[in-house]
C-alpha cells in the first residue's frame, strides 16, 4: 500500500530527509532553491557563497531584506530559512568554492550538488570536483526571462566542459586604443584607463595610441620603424600612466587634455587610419568650460519629468565636469590608502562608475558617437544581466524536481529543460531535451584529456602559460606543470615560491619546442591535462595562443552586446531576439550557462593573481613635448 | 479602476528594481506600481504568487483566505511562522509578506471569498484564485472579465498543477515584430531585392487584439463534438485530472489529504470513472496511478506554477507587451 508523507511516497521522503546536499551560490537561484529544498523535506543542506548582499539583489533574492545589505549571503540565507523551517540543518560558508579546503573528499560527502552560480570559472571548477568525486551535479542558469537546468553525471552525460564555450569577446588592442567605432570600445577603454590610473596596471590594458598599429602604416616596415623611433627618441619618456598622473598630482585638467586632446592629435598624425574613417575631434578643457558656462543645463527639468536620474545623457560639458570630479575623488581615495595602493573597479562604487561614464562618453564624443546615459554604460561596463524573481523561481523548482529523480535512482528520466519566454509552436513553455552522452574528446572528462596549443615558444612566458592558458583558458586553479622530457623537469609548481624564478622566462629557455608535451595537473581538482605544444610565429595580432580545434570566436555573449540594446524606454524586448522556433530558442539558451556577471574582483577571489613582469614591459608611451 | 500612476520614481525604487527595470523598462515598472491585485488562497501556490507579485512591486496586494493554519499548511508554505497554528492563514502570512517589499501595500482579509459581494472584486485590476471551488471560479470569471478585470486561476495537486487566464473578449496588447524594410524600385538590384527583407535590429510595435475564452467554456468543452475529437492527442492528462480534482473539491469541501489517503484515493478512483464517463471520453485518458501523485502541494511544483502565474500577472500589470496567448492547459478549441 502506498504511504505518503505529504506529497511524497515514503521511501523518497525518507531519502530526502536523510541525505546531504550542497548548494553552490545563495543569490537569485540559490534563495529560491533553498526554500524549495526545505519545503520539500530536505534537512541537511550546506550552502556556500562568497558574496555580500547588495540593494539591487532585493528584487528577487527574497531571503534578504534591506537591513541585511552588506552581510554574507550564505549566512543570511541560512538564518531566513531556519525561521520558517527550524528543523532544517543548514551549514553556511561565506567563502569561495574554489578554496582548497573544499577538496574532493568534501564533495564526496554529498548525495547531490546543485549549482546556483553566475560565472564560468566556478562552474568549471565545480564540474571537475564533481567528476573527480563522482557525485551528480545539477547545473542551471537564468538571464531575464530565460532559464535552463541540466544534469551532469560522470560517464553518463556530457560534463560542463564537453562542448567548447565561446570565450568572452575581447576587442583588438588597436580598436580600443586607436580606432573605436562602437560605444563598447570606449567603455572598455575607460575601464582600462581606470586601472592604469588608479588600479592594477595591466600590460594588456594600454590606453595610449598604438603606434605599432599595422593599419596605420602606409608601408609595412613603417610601422616597425615608427615604433622603434618612438622608443629611441629621447624626447619621449617612457613612464607608466600612473607615474605620469602622479607626477601631475592627478590634475584633472592635465589628464583631460592629454587623453582627449594630445593623444587624439597624435592619432590624427596617423593619417592612413582616417582615410576611410571619420577622424576624431580633439577636445580642449578651457574651450569646453567657456562653452559650458553659456549652455543650458536642463537636467533638473528632465528629472521632474519622472525619469531615472541615471538615464539622462549629459552634454559634453557635463561629462567634463563629471570627469574632473571623479578624478579628484578617486585620487584622494588612492592617496588615503598610502603607497603602492590600488583601487579595484566596482560598478556599484559611485566615483568609479562616474569615472568610466565620463571618460567613455568623452571618448565617444571625440569619435563622433552618440553619448550614453550612466544607466546604459553601467549595464555594458558592469556586464549586468537583467534578472527577475519569477524566472529564478521556476528554474529552482525544476532543479528540485530533477534532484528527486536523481535521489530515486531515476537518472534515465532526467533531462535538460529550457524555460522559454513564450510557448513554442508545440505550445510548450518548458521544453525538455534528452541529455547528451560525454564527449569522448573532452579535455576535462575524457579518460586521458589532451589538448594542442599553438603558440610562439620564444615569446611566451611561463607566467602566461600559467595564468592565461592553464588558469583562464583551462580553468585550473593551482596548476603543477612538468615537461614530458623523460626527466620530468618541473616548469611550474603550485607551491608558492618554488618556481617563481621561472615566471618571466620563455618556454624555449627550457628546451620546449614544436612537438613538446607538457603535463599539467591540478591536484585539488584531481585533473591532469596533457598539453601538446605547436610552435608558430604567425599568430594573429593580439593573440598569445590558440587552442587547436576550438570553435572560432562567436557573437558576443548576451552580457555585453545585447544589453546595450536592452535599456531605456522599455519598448525593447529582452536580451534574446523574439522568435517562435524551438531551434533558435535552444541556441540562445546555450549562452545562459555561460553568462557572466561583472562582479567586482574584491567580492570574489581573483582567479589569477597577475604578477607584474619586470620593467621591460611595454609601458604606455607618453609624448612630452 | 486604475489609479493614476505616480510619475516620479524614487531613488530607493530605482536601486531596488534596477535589475528588472533593465529588463522591462522604466515605464513598465511605473505601470506595475499602479496595479492592485487580489489573491485568494494562501497555500503553497498562493505564497509563491504573493512573493512574486510583491517582489515585482505592484501597488497593492490583498491576501484573502478564511482558512486556519494547520500543521500541513505550515509545512507547505514559507510565509507562515511555525508558531501560528490555529491563526487565520492570510493573517499569519501578512508580516513576512510585507517584509518582502515594504513599498507594496499588503493587507490580509480573513473573510470567506464566496461570501464577498460582487463589488468587492471590482476594486482590483487583476484577480488570482487558488484553492477555490469550480463554481466560485466560474462566478468570479463571469463577473470580472467583461469589466476588463483580468482573471487568473491556479492550483497545485501533488506533482500536478495548472493555471488559467481569462484576459477578456477583447484583450489589447502590443507585440514587437522585426521591421520589414521596403525594397527599392531599382530593377538593377535583381530578383533577390524584390523579397521583403527583415531587419533583425529594427523592430516595430504592432497593436493586436486577442479573445480569450471563459473558464466555464474551457471546463465544459464537449469532447464528443467533432472539433474536440481531433485535438485529443494534444490535450495533456492534466485537463482530465483537473476535472476530477475539482469535483472532489466540490463534493468534499477540501482537497485530498495524506492523512486520509486510503479513503480519498478510493473516492478519487470512483470519481475518475464518473467524470470521464459523463464527459464521454475513455477512462484510459487518465491512468489510475494518478492517485499517488496528486496529494498535498509539492513545493517545487508550486514554485514553477507560481512563477509562471506570477509572471503572467506581472506582464498584465506592466501592460506594455503581449501576454502569451492561451496560458492554460489544455489548449482548447475555442473560436479562432
Amino acid at each position: 500500500m502506498v504511504q505518503l508523507v505529504g506529497p511524497l511516497r515514503k521511501e523518497l521522503a525518507d531519502s530526502v530527509s536523510s541525505c546531504r546536499v550542497l548548494v553552490v551560490g545563495a543569490g537569485g537561484i540559490g534563495c529560491e532553491l533553498l526554500k524549495n529544498l526545505v519545503l520539500t523535506g530536505f534537512r541537511n543542506i550546506e550552502v556556500i557563497d562568497l558574496d555580500t548582499i547588495d540593494v539591487s539583489n532585493l528584487n528577487r533574492q527574497f531571503l534578504f531584506q534591506k537591513k541585511h545589505v552588506g552581510k554574507s549571503k550564505a549566512q543570511v540565507a541560512k538564518e531566513s530559512v531556519v525561521q520558517f523551517c527550524p528543523k532544517a540543518n543548514i551549514t553556511a560558508y561565506h567563502d569561495s568554492i574554489m578554496n582548497p579546503d573544499y577538496s574532493v573528499e568534501f564533495f564526496r560527502n554529498f548525495a547531490l550538488v546543485m549549482n546556483a552560480l553566475d560565472n564560468r570559472a566556478a562552474r568549471n571548477h565545480v564540474n571537475r570536483m564533481c567528476l573527480a568525486a563522482d557525485i551528480p551535479l545539477i547545473e542551471s542558469g537564468t538571464a531575464g526571462y530565460l532559464g535552463q537546468v541540466t544534469i551532469i553525471k560522470k560517464g553518463l552525460t556530457e560534463c560542463y566542459e564537453c562542448q567548447p564555450k565561446p570565450t568572452q569577446k575581447t576587442f583588438p588592442g588597436c580598436t580600443i586604443r586607436n580606432t573605436p567605432s562602437e560605444p563598447i570600445h570606449c567603455i572598455v577603454w575607460a575601464k582600462y584607463l581606470f586601472n592604469q590610473l588608479f588600479g592594477e596596471e595591466d600590460a594588456d590594458q594600454e590606453v595610449s595610441p598604438d603606434t605599432a598599429d599595422p593599419e596605420a602604416a602606409w608601408d609595412p616596415s613603417e610601422a616597425a620603424a615608427r615604433a622603434t623611433a618612438s622608443e629611441q627618441d629621447g624626447d619621449i619618456k617612457r613612464v607608466s600612466t600612473k607615474d605620469w598622473a602622479r607626477s601631475t598630482g592627478y590634475d584633472p585638467v592635465k589628464l583631460f587634455n592629454k587623453l582627449f586632446k594630445d593623444d587624439i592629435m597624435y592619432l590624427l598624425t596617423m593619417d592612413k587610419l582616417w582615410r576611410k574613417r571619420k577622424a576624431p575631434l580633439p577636445l580642449e578643457w578651457s574651450e569646453l568650460q567657456k562653452q559650458g558656462e553659456h549652455s543650458h543645463f536642463s537636467l533638473v527639468e528632465e528629472m521632474l519629468g519622472g525619469g531615472l536620474k541615471d538615464q539622462h545623457v549629459l552634454g559634453v560639458y557635463g561629462y567634463s565636469q563629471l570627469f574632473s570630479e571623479s578624478v579628484k575623488t578617486l585620487s584622494s581615495q588612492l592617496a588615503e590608502r598610502g603607497a603602492g595602493a590600488e583601487l579595484v573597479w566596482d560598478k556599484d562604487d559611485p566615483p568609479a562608475m562616474d569615472f568610466v561614464t565620463a571618460a567613455a562618453n568623452l571618448r565617444m564624443h571625440v569619435f563622433s558617437m552618440n553619448m550614453k546615459s550612466r544607466f546604459d554604460i553601467k549595464s555594458m561596463a558592469g556586464n549586468i544581466i537583467p534578472a527577475i524573481a519569477t524566472t529564478n523561481a521556476v528554474i529552482a523548482g525544476l532543479i528540485v524536481l530533477e534532484a528527486l529523480k536523481v535521489l530515486s535512482g531515476d537518472l534515465d528520466q532526467c533531462c535538460t529543460i529550457f524555460l522559454n519566454k513564450q510557448p513554442n509552436p508545440k505550445k510548450k513553455l518548458l521544453v525538455p531535451c534528452a541529455l547528451d552522452p560525454p564527449n569522448l574528446n573532452c579535455y576535462v572528462c575524457a579518460s586521458k584529456p589532451e589538448v594542442t596549443v599553438r603558440l610562439n615558444v620564444s615569446s611566451t612566458m611561463i607566467q602566461t602559460l600559467q595564468d592565461k592558458i592553464l588558469k583562464e583558458r583551462f580553468g585550473m586553479v593551482a596548476p603543477d606543470v612538468q615537461i614530458e622530457d623523460g626527466k620530468g623537469t618541473i616548469l611550474i609548481s603550485s607551491e608558492e615560491g618554488e618556481t617563481e624564478g621561472n615566471n618571466s622566462k620563455f618556454l624555449s629557455d627550457f628546451g620546449i619546442r614544436n612537438g613538446s608535451r607538457l603535463q599539467a595537473d591540478d591536484f585539488l581538482q584531481d585533473y591532469t591535462l596533457l598539453v601538446n605544444v605547436l610552435h608558430s610565429d604567425e599568430l594573429g595580432k593580439d593573440m598569445e595562443f590558440e587552442v587547436v580545434g576550438d570553435a572560432p570566436d562567436k557573437a558576443p555573449t548576451p552580457s555585453t552586446q545585447e544589453e546595450g540594446k536592452n535599456i531605456t524606454n522599455g519598448n525593447k524586448d529582452s536580451a534574446q531576439p523574439s522568435t517562435s522556433s524551438t531551434g533558435n530558442n535552444m541556441h540562445d539558451h546555450r549562452k545562459l550557462l555561460d553568462a557572466e556577471t561583472g562582479e567586482a574582483p574584491a567580492k570574489r577571489q581573483r582567479l589569477s593573481q597577475q604578477q607584474h613582469a619586470d620593467n621591460e614591459d611595454d609601458d604606455d608611451l607618453i609624448a612630452l613635448d | 479602476m486604475v489609479e493614476k500612476e505616480d510619475a516620479i520614481i524614487s531613488e530607493e525604487e530605482a536601486a531596488q528594481y534596477d535589475r528588472q527595470i533593465r529588463l522591462w523598462g522604466l515605464d513598465a515598472q511605473k505601470r506595475l506600481r499602479g496595479s492592485r491585485v487580489l489573491l485568494v488562497g494562501l497555500g503553497g501556490l498562493g505564497a509563491e504568487v504573493a512573493k512574486n507579485l510583491i517582489l515585482a512591486g505592484v501597488k497593492g496586494l490583498t491576501l484573502l483566505d478564511h482558512e486556519l493554519v494547520t500543521e500541513e499548511s505550515c509545512r507547505a508554505q514559507f510565509l507562515i511562522p511555525v508558531d501560528a497554528l490555529g491563526q487565520n492563514r492570510a493573517q499569519a502570512s501578512l508580516e513576512r509578506a510585507q517584509f518582502l517589499n515594504p513599498m507594496v501595500e499588503v493587507e490580509a482579509d480573513t473573510d470567506k471569498a464566496e461570501d464577498k459581494p460582487d463589488d468587492f472584486f471590482l476594486k482590483f485590476n487583476a484577480v488570482c484564485l487558488t484553492h477555490c471551488s469550480r463554481d466560485f471560479m466560474v462566478r468570479v470569471d463571469q463577473l470580472c472579465a467583461p469589466k476588463n478585470i483580468k482573471v487568473f486561476c491556479g492550483d497545485v495537486f501533488g506533482y500536478h498543477g495548472y493555471m488559467f487566464a481569462d484576459l477578456g473578449q477583447e484583450h489589447q496588447y502590443v507585440e514587437e515584430k522585426p521591421k520589414v524594410v521596403k525594397q527599392s524600385e531599382d530593377a538593377n538590384d535583381g530578383p533577390e531585392a524584390k523579397k521583403p527583407k527583415v531587419d533583425p535590429n529594427e523592430t516595430t510595435m504592432v497593436k493586436k487584439t486577442a479573445s480569450f475564452c471563459s473558464l466555464k467554456e474551457a471546463l465544459e468543452v464537449d469532447w464528443m463534438g467533432g472539433k474536440a475529437k481531433t485535438n485529443f492527442k494534444n490535450i495533456p492528462v492534466g485537463y482530465f485530472l483537473l476535472q476530477v480534482l475539482l469535483k472532489f473539491r466540490t463534493d468534499k469541501g477540501r482537497d485530498p489529504q495524506p492523512d486520509s489517503y486510503t479513503e480519498d484515493s478510493g473516492l478519487l478512483l470512483q470519481m475518475r470513472e464518473d467524470v470521464l464517463e459523463a464527459m464521454g471520453v475513455s477512462i484510459d485518458l487518465l491512468p489510475p496511478n494518478f492517485v499517488s501523485y496528486c496529494f498535498s502541494e509539492m513545493s517545487p511544483v508550486c514554485a514553477v506554477v507560481g512563477g509562471v502565474l506570477g509572471q503572467e500577472i506581472v506582464k498584465l500589470a506592466r501592460a506594455c507587451r503581449m501576454g502569451t496567448r492561451r496560458r492554460r492547459r489544455p489548449k482548447q478549441p475555442g473560436p479562432s
